[in-house]
């Protein structure tokens, strides 16, 4: 309800408040001279004003109960953005050591490579006769860009 | 007394609850493109040579491969803090 955010809770306390007393005084002290000769209209005005007061009362119950979800959701959002955000800490380290290390292996082959299997008589031999074809490095090379036609 | 009655008619009109969940962000590592793979350079090339490339492109496939599994991960664990919210 939009009006609660604009009434203070005491007016509405007021309202109400004056409903009940206004009420009273229309039905119970009809006897007094000055309520005695505006008694009907005390009666029906007091009562529009209880129905009123009766019915932000409700409102305002029904708000604060809401303003209690709210702040309780709020909580809840703060935590779940703490945890996600720890979250991505973890995953963000998780990745770093795997692909650090998937990083080292692939080098070790590299050098393994470099420095033991180009020393190996069997390999060095198999070099100098038979180098890879253009058509094999070709095909190598259309496969490491398969992605490329689709790209854009 | 117009005014005051539109006012009153219109006074159980509801607000919009303000919470605001934010989008979470991702893991910076996995915002990284997957390298393309190398290519083997020259006509005439030792066998050797030829391996080092696969072994480069071997490892190429395991780094995204690597972050494909961060992805799947990351996905989980934010669904499962934000179906926590939602309970």
């Amino acid at each position: 309800m939009w009006i609660l955010s604009i009434l203070p809770d005491a007016a509405i306390h007021i309202i109400f408040g004056l409903g009940i007393l206004g009420t009273i005084a229309g039905f119970v002290l009809g006897f007094i001279p000055f309520i005695k000769t505006y008694k009907l209209a005390i009666q029906i005005i007091s009562l529009l004003v209880l129905v009123l007061g009766v019915y932000l009362e409700g409102g305002l119950a029904d708000y604060k109960e809401w303003e209690l979800r709210v702040k309780e959701m709020e909580a809840k959002v703060a935590q779940a953005e703490a945890k996600s955000a720890n979250t991505n800490v973890e995953i963000q380290e998780k990745i770093v050591e795997k692909t650090k290390v998937i990083r080292e292996k692939g080098r070790d082959i590299i050098q393994y490579i470099d420095k033991e299997v180009v020393k190996k008589e069997e390999v060095i031999k198999y070099i100098e006769i038979c180098p890879v074809p253009k058509d094999i490095i070709d095909l190598h090379n259309q496969a490491a860009e398969l992605n490329k036609g689709a790209k854009k | 007394m117009r005014y005051i009655l539109i006012a009153l008619l219109l006074a159980g009109c509801s607000t919009t609850v303000p919470v605001k969940q934010k989008f979470p962000n991702a893991t910076p590592e996995l915002m990284k493109k997957c390298e393309d793979l190398k290519k083997i350079e020259g006509d005439k090339v030792a066998i050797t040579e030829m391996m080092k490339v696969v072994v480069h492109n071997y490892s190429l496939y395991w780094e995204c491969s690597a972050k494909v599994d961060g992805w799947q991960d990351w996905y989980n664990a934010q669904k499962k803090i934000y179906d926590e919210i939602a309970k």
